[in-house]
């Protein structure tokens, strides 16, 4: 038996962050992960994918490399050599994590961690031989994550998988059928379409990456059915799914679909069944996720949760926040509250990200807003770098100008979407944006045009039309 | 060319009508026929339309403030175009009017009101040319008169884009005035450059007439926010509609004037009740309030000292029993009068108390309805109360406060036992009523209602 002050359970973007902090902070940390230190993010998520997407994103460049005035004789690729690229970067990256966590003097124990009672958490190890540990705390972080949801309609087959299940395969198929189309699904999507696979998407609801603002995802759904090619079918369900050695098979309405892979991308579910919470008195909500107060604190007063089991946005980014905050708030500094402005970025081509207020949601609360949108196709560095595609867009609220809600799709726009997310919650005006000066010429220079638009003085947009008002 | 907007006048009492909320700012463009403002009377909410288009010049009386018609309240004209000076009557609060016979109160050069520091910020006395006035001036009748608040445009501007309150600040300009150097060092005095505050959490301060400087370090030194911005705006006090106000004024001269003596007695319903559902079931959904409206009339008959009142001094003996029957509405509350009520059979008073109570809930209760009542009866049995007491109306004696009947053990013919009991408080006037006879009334009643075979002969 160990006696630590901090146990964390789950060794992701949310659980690793959060005992280095509780470390740094001066308490003994015990760190239980199951798997691989990083959790999904890093072995089986944002690294892996983003990985491959910069393969499949400098592969499209190089086939339309003529634009811009470059002759590249026959471009091709080797799959597997992409994925042992992306297992280099997720080792290298896993390794550093390890280094890390040790450098901290954070304890790490590889097993299965289920709670005996509040304090006394079980640790089953993975490794053959290795024998049960009990570890005392004297408080508790949960951050178990989620993991890919596969309904039981689905054919248990090879020909069928989820994220992770794909990112182990180590060659492309010719045709592949995605079910879902919400951001995973899309950014899967892009990339495979880059690499010149067929690629048919159904969506049970009537559009693409539900939640995103309506311009955005126009913007994003004409490219990818336009530029990449791909199949979007939405507001319809896939039925009758078989697969066999040959190929998977499914209906969509009344047309038959068959392709070689399907890749179920249909979000994901939490993962509380192996910490039998029944021993310390609280259970997971209806849908299966840790309630926590805006501290962080689940309805035990010892036991907090963060990242993707609490539900939320699940993004990797906000757990980790959340992470750092249960650890301070844990180790008893003063409490402070979870960030409520999280980021969103899509790694789909063009790219997505956004932050805050949506122009609908907006309208939805009833809120009088005022927009300004500036397109990259009339930015110089846009033009120069040869990606002149999309837009960003600011929502500021009418009466103040405060910025409240940043939108853009376009090149590198999950790099920009930071300065858009330090504006809002300095609670910066329009004016103040437009006001700062942007380095020319740069991507960035968007977001200054976007705020002289929503001023109603744009420099390098033809002014908006006047109204009741004559020569 | 500059036109003058003038109060209009309403009707044929209204004197003074206060101004509620300007739709319009400085600067809007003003079509003919736009509503400018919004006014309260003792009546009503109505809307002010523009007779010119043009643009909003200027705002002479703004918001809260209560000007006699056909005063000056703001002017239209062309942008820029120079505004005359003027002179707004200043209209003394409603409370002291009877302090104010005939001559009105010297009036108050008009640019003064828009410089006056907002009413909600801690006043730091009021401001002269010079020092800071230690003494409060002299009281009534002048005592409302506002004195002259000397800032110069630039150091005013300043101050507004600071967004602090200029009042307590000393001026060393011509006269005392304060001018931009003032605020600048009272800025740096009072520390305003350590201030932490976002860029939009400022602009919506200084554009709300926010004191800065007032609001104080956060508990935990981070940032003034937007968010704390509008808790204090929603901190901020706002006129009470006119219902509000008669509602504030006439209970607080009740319980001030009249001492109250309160008395409960737990009426036995099972019976009525059981009768309540028997009628209802042939037809009539009577109400419990009818029967005790009816039992309250019958004991009124028996005690007429309570249907009468007394102002300390004198008795007034009402000779007709008009009962006041509450009704709660969103807004508040009314009471309409079921006059000569002794004079009716319940079933009449059952008729007359649905016609009002729907006359209420629809707003059409002509004044004539709602006055003039010698008793009054607040039924609160539907919120699920266990008791509860009433402040008296003015020009009555005593009302009585009927909460919810409950399912309670009680002890009959020493066996305890279910029934169905309701708790009566009656409020009286102390001054007119004693202990004893407050006792005796509200005994009657109860045993009125308990009286079964009564209501079953009556009904």
């Amino acid at each position: 038996m160990a006696a630590f002050d901090i146990v964390v359970i789950g060794a992701g973007p949310g659980g690793y962050p959060a005992a280095i902090r509780a470390a740094q902070l001066g308490a003994s940390v015990a760190l239980v992960e199951k798997e691989e230190l990083g959790g999904t993010c890093l072995n089986w998520g944002c690294i892996p994918t983003k990985t491959l997407i910069a393969s499949s994103e400098l592969f499209a460049r190089i086939k339309s490399a003529e634009a811009m005035g470059l002759r590249v004789a026959s471009a091709s690729f080797d799959y597997a050599a992409m994925a042992d690229r992306k297992d280099q970067v997720v080792a290298k990256l896993r390794n550093g994590v390890k280094q890390l966590l040790k450098a901290n003097g954070v304890t790490v124990f590889h097993g299965s961690a289920s709670f005996q009672s509040r304090n006394r958490i079980q640790v089953d190890p993975t490794g053959a031989g290795a024998e049960m540990i009990i570890l005392t705390a004297g408080k508790t972080i949960i951050s178990t994550g989620t993991t890919s949801a596969m309904p039981g309609f689905l054919p248990r087959h090879e020909r069928v998988v989820e994220s992770r299940g794909f990112l182990g395969l180590r060659a492309l198929p010719a045709t592949t059928l995605i079910l879902g189309a919400g951001i995973i699904g899309c950014e899967f999507a892009c990339m495979l379409a880059q690499l010149g696979v067929r690629v048919t998407m159904v969506e049970l609801l009537e559009d693409i990456v539900a939640g995103i603002d309506t311009d955005v995802r126009r913007e994003l759904r004409r490219h990818m059915e336009k530029t990449l090619g791909i199949r979007i079918l939405t507001g319809v369900t896939l039925e009758e799914i078989t697969a066999d050695d040959r190929s998977v098979r499914g209906r969509a309405g009344q047309e038959s679909l068959e392709a070689e892979l399907l890749l179920v991308t249909l979000g994901r579910k939490p993962v509380t069944q192996s910490l039998k919470l029944e021993n310390t008195g609280f259970a997971p909500n209806e849908r299966g996720f840790l309630d926590v107060d805006a501290y962080g604190r689940t309805r035990v007063a010892t036991i907090y949760a963060i990242g993707d089991v609490t539900g939320g946005p699940l993004l990797a980014h906000a757990a980790t926040s959340q992470g750092l905050v249960a650890a301070e708030n844990a180790c008893g500094r003063y409490l402070h509250k979870n960030e409520t402005l999280v980021p969103n970025c899509i790694f789909t081509s063009p790219e997505i990200g956004t932050v805050g207020l949506g122009e609908q949601e907006a309208q939805q609360q009833g809120r009088k807003i005022k927009t300004g949108k500036y397109l990259f196709g009339a930015l110089g560095k846009a033009l120069a770098i040869g990606e002149p595609i999309g837009f960003v867009k600011w929502v500021a609220d009418a009466e103040t100008d405060q910025l409240l809600g940043a939108h853009a799709v376009g090149p590198h726009a999950t790099d920009l979407i930071a300065e858009a997310a330090v504006a809002i919650r300095a609670e910066l005006t329009a004016a103040e944006l437009a006001h700062t000066i942007h380095a020319h010429p740069t991507l960035a220079e968007a977001w200054m045009e976007a705020a002289h638009a929503l001023l109603g003085e744009p420099i390098h947009s033809a002014p908006p039309r006047k109204e009741g008002k004559s020569g | 060319m500059v036109k003058a907007v003038v109060m209009p006048k309403l009707g044929q009492s209204e004197e003074t009508v206060t101004i509620v909320h300007w739709r319009k700012r400085v600067g809007d463009t003003v079509a003919k026929g736009d509503v400018l403002f919004e006014i309260e009377t003792d009546k009503a909410l109505l809307e002010v339309e523009s007779f010119y288009a043009g643009t909003l010049l200027k705002i002479v009386a703004g918001e809260g403030v209560t000007v006699p018609v056909q005063a000056t309240v703001a002017f239209v004209g062309d942008p820029g175009e120079p505004v005359p000076e003027v002179v707004l009557p200043v209209v003394a609060p409603k409370k002291t009017e009877a302090s104010r016979p005939g001559a009105a109160p010297p009036p108050q050069r008009a640019p003064a009101v828009d410089r006056r520091p907002p009413s909600h910020l801690p006043s730091g006395g009021e401001r002269v040319a010079g020092p800071r006035v230690a003494e409060a001036p002299p009281a009534a009748p002048h005592a409302a008169e506002p004195q002259l608040f000397r800032i110069s445009p630039r150091a005013a501007k300043l101050a507004k884009d600071s967004a602090i309150d200029p009042t307590p600040i000393v001026g060393t300009g011509p006269s005392g005035r304060i001018v931009e150097r003032d605020v600048k060092q009272y800025l740096e005095a009072q520390g305003y450059g350590r201030l932490r505050i976002t860029p939009t959490a400022k602009k919506l301060a200084a554009r709300e007439g926010i004191d800065l400087l007032g609001l104080g370090r956060k508990g935990d030194g981070s940032q003034i926010t937007v968010a704390d911005i509008e808790r204090l705006l929603a901190e901020r006090p706002k006129p009470m509609t006119r219902m509000r106000q008669i509602i504030a004024q006439r209970l607080t001269e009740s319980f001030t004037h009249a001492p109250h003596f309160f008395v409960t007695v737990a009426v036995d319903v099972t019976e009525l009740e059981s009768l309540r559902a028997e009628l209802k079931a042939q037809g009539t959904a009577y109400t419990l309030t009818e029967f005790i409206l009816k039992a309250a009339a019958l004991a009124l008959e028996q005690f007429p000292v309570v249907n009468g009142t007394s102002d300390g001094e004198s008795i007034r003996w009402h000779s007709n029993i008009d009962l006041g029957l509450a009704v709660a509405l969103e807004q508040g509350l009314v009471v309409p009068v079921i006059r000569r009520a002794n004079e009716l059979t319940v079933a009449e008073i059952h008729a007359r108390a649905q016609e009002l109570t729907a006359k209420a809930r629809a707003g059409q209760l002509t004044p004539a309805e709602m006055t003039g009542s010698t008793f009054t009866i607040s039924n609160l049995g539907m919120m699920d109360v266990e008791n509860f007491t009433a402040i008296i109306n003015p020009g009555e004696s005593a009302i009585l406060a009927v909460s919810s009947g409950a399912k309670q053990p009680v002890v009959r013919n020493d066996q305890v036992v279910i029934r169905t009991m309701m708790k009566m408080t009656l409020s009286s006037d102390h001054r007119l009523i004693d202990g004893a006879l407050a006792a005796r009334f509200l005994n009657s009643i109860r045993k009125t209602l308990e009286e079964i075979s009564l209501w079953q002969r009556s009904i």
